[in-house]
């Protein structure tokens, strides 16, 4: 992690970071580099590829459409909607 | 200098399922605006997805009417990116282990039969909807569409024409209306194709630069952009009009332009990584084996039956298996009426009429095929006449229980048996058509016709045309 990539990160995620925010995003990952570099070392040449840390896997569930939930409910925390829309700052000129 | 062009596609289909991907809220269309909505399709803290199991049905149906390899544990992944209509600021999609990889399908256009691969299909969800003419300073979010399945197929680069694409997206749906996994209507927006392409010199091995024209929803619309991206790649190679650059385009098909939209994302951008709220999926010999099971007759092979063993022309057989509701519905009358030529002709030639007054397509033919079998059958015995029975066949568009039978009888479109009456208007009808009767004994066959024609008018189609001719010829000989 350098200041070009977190520059490159901040315009992808819509982020705006102050000096010393950075500072603490680049130290937190030249902490994280430190261990994968541990990681890398390890001979890994004949370990079959795991899908997930536990023998675990997903329920699925049938395919039946229900609408428990109310628009009205699920907009009352929102700052601002219009004719059932939520809106948002605008996007497009 | 020649050149030759290299187009992969990315072909988006929404699934035909009842709910969304992660969550209950309905799939389907035609709602207000966030009726179809959650805490979990709309992104609120705390929520968790539960996959939806027809969702990995139609992804493994998909694979395998595309003969691809179907990974037995299958991943989702989280694909980054801000923008208002992802509420989550990332797309759950697949990555790292697609549900099928490594496919073929086999397409034909003029210059003869071609395989292109299949790099993957994968399961994802749809974004929500952006509407910005509702308020000046805001836009609008409409979260119905979030989370709606869809799977997108990645071909390899192995198109080089605007025909080539045609024939590949024409498969694509054929295959996958057959398996019934999707409805793959371009025109409301359930398949969408974005197109990737690049010019090299012909034989060259490297590739040149590639652009990619995103949500095409038209083939027509599709082919002009490939004939406009191609011809602008050549002239930027040849005249240095411009320097090409990968990069995302828009086609606006009014103006006949593509337009620079955006430098073109890498993998890297999108942060792409395991989805820790999904678990893996696993599809185990049972579940595997039932899908397996649940394939249709493909195209071809249907094709190929019809002419063998229903000994159809090739070209009845053709036309019939563009569709897999027009097939479907020819088996259900054939099984009734037990005559293969009739049932194909009422399909190919009644059916396919009212379906173009209704502007209707092939594909969306609601009328219940057993019900076709027993009006061929109506009308092949005598009972109903050809004209009557076409009445009968426009009123079943809109009644898909109508009893043909009963319908006949209700509405005065039976046969009749009354001879009395049908020589009664063949006598009339004789009576003021001197220059016919003439022309007929002239050797003028077409004049019968005429006649024949005026009587079944005053009949109201309720006569056997076959007595009924022979009566008239019988009555002109003694005139």
């Amino acid at each position: 992690m350098d200041k070009e990539t977190l520059r490159k990160l901040e315009l992808l995620n819509q982020l705006s970071l102050t000096d010393a925010q950075k500072a603490d995003v680049l130290g937190f990952f030249a902490n994280r580099e430190e261990e994968l570099n541990i990681l890398n070392a390890m001979n890994t040449e004949n370990t079959e590829r795991m899908v997930h840390v536990m023998p675990i896997m997903t329920v699925v569930r049938e395919d039946v459409a229900a609408q428990p939930f109310s628009r009205d409910d699920l907009q009352k925390g929102a700052p601002e909607t219009n004719q059932g829309y939520w809106c948002v700052p605008r996007v497009v000129e | 200098m020649r050149y030759e062009t290299v187009i992969g596609l990315e072909v988006h289909v929404e699934l035909a399922t009842q709910s969304k991907i992660f969550c209950a809220c309905h799939a389907k269309y035609g709602a207000g605006p966030n009726e179809h909505v959650c805490p979990a399709c709309c992104g609120m803290p705390g929520m968790l997805p539960v996959t939806n199991k027809r969702v990995v049905d139609f992804g493994m149906k998909a694979g395998m009417m595309l003969n691809c390899t179907i990974n037995r544990t299958t991943t989702f992944d989280k694909k980054s990116y801000y923008y208002p209509d992802l509420p989550c600021a990332y797309q759950t999609t697949q990555w790292f282990a697609p549900v099928a990889v490594n496919g073929l399908v086999e397409i034909e256009t003029s210059k003869g039969k071609k395989n292109v691969r299949i790099k993957q299909i994968h399961m994802e969800e749809d974004a929500g909807k952006l509407v910005h003419d509702i308020s000046e300073n805001t836009s609008c979010v409409d979260f119905n569409r979030t989370s709606v399945p869809l799977i997108e197929i990645v071909s390899q680069p192995d198109l080089s024409s605007a025909e080539e694409v045609e024939a590949y997206l024409e498969r694509l749906k054929s295959l996958l209306r057959y398996a019934k996994v999707a409805e793959c209507a371009m025109e409301h927006g359930t398949m969408r194709c974005d197109v990737n392409l690049s010019v090299r010199p012909e034989g060259s091995d490297k590739l040149g630069v590639r652009t990619e024209m995103k949500n095409m929803n038209s083939i027509d619309a599709i082919k002009r952009a490939i004939s406009y991206e191609v011809a602008r790649h050549i002239d930027a190679i040849e005249n240095g009009t411009e320097v090409l650059v990968q990069e995302t385009r828009r086609w606006d098909d009014l103006k006949g332009k593509s337009y620079a939209m955006r430098n073109k994302e890498t993998a890297g951008d999108y942060r792409y990584f395991p989805d820790p709220n999904v678990m893996p999926v696993v599809i185990d010999d049972a579940w595997y084996d039932s899908i397996k099971a649940s394939l249709p007759e493909f195209p071809e092979v249907k094709r190929a039956r019809y002419i063998e063993t229903l000994g159809l022309s090739e070209y009845d057989a053709t036309q019939l298996t563009k569709s897999i509701a027009v097939c479907e519905c020819f088996e259900d009358a054939y099984a009734v009426c037990g005559n293969a030529k009739d049932a194909a002709n009422w399909l190919l030639s009644e059916v396919m009429s009212v379906l173009g007054t209704k502007k209707m397509t092939p594909d969306s033919l609601n009328i219940n095929g057993k019900s076709l079998g027993e009006l061929i059958k109506l009308v092949a015995e005598g009972k109903v006449s050809r004209a009557n029975g076409k009445k009968i066949l426009t009123a079943m568009f809109d009644d898909t229980d109508l009893n043909p039978a009963e319908y006949a009888k209700a509405n005065d479109l039976v046969v009749s048996n009354d001879t009395g009456l049908m020589e009664k208007v063949a006598k009339e009808v004789l009576a003021g058509e001197e220059k016919a009767v003439a022309d007929f004994k002239a050797g003028k066959e077409k004049a019968l016709a005429a006649i024949l024609g005026k009587c079944m008018k005053q009949l109201k189609g309720n006569c056997n045309p076959q007595v009924l001719r022979e009566f008239l010829i019988s009555e002109i000989g003694k005139m």
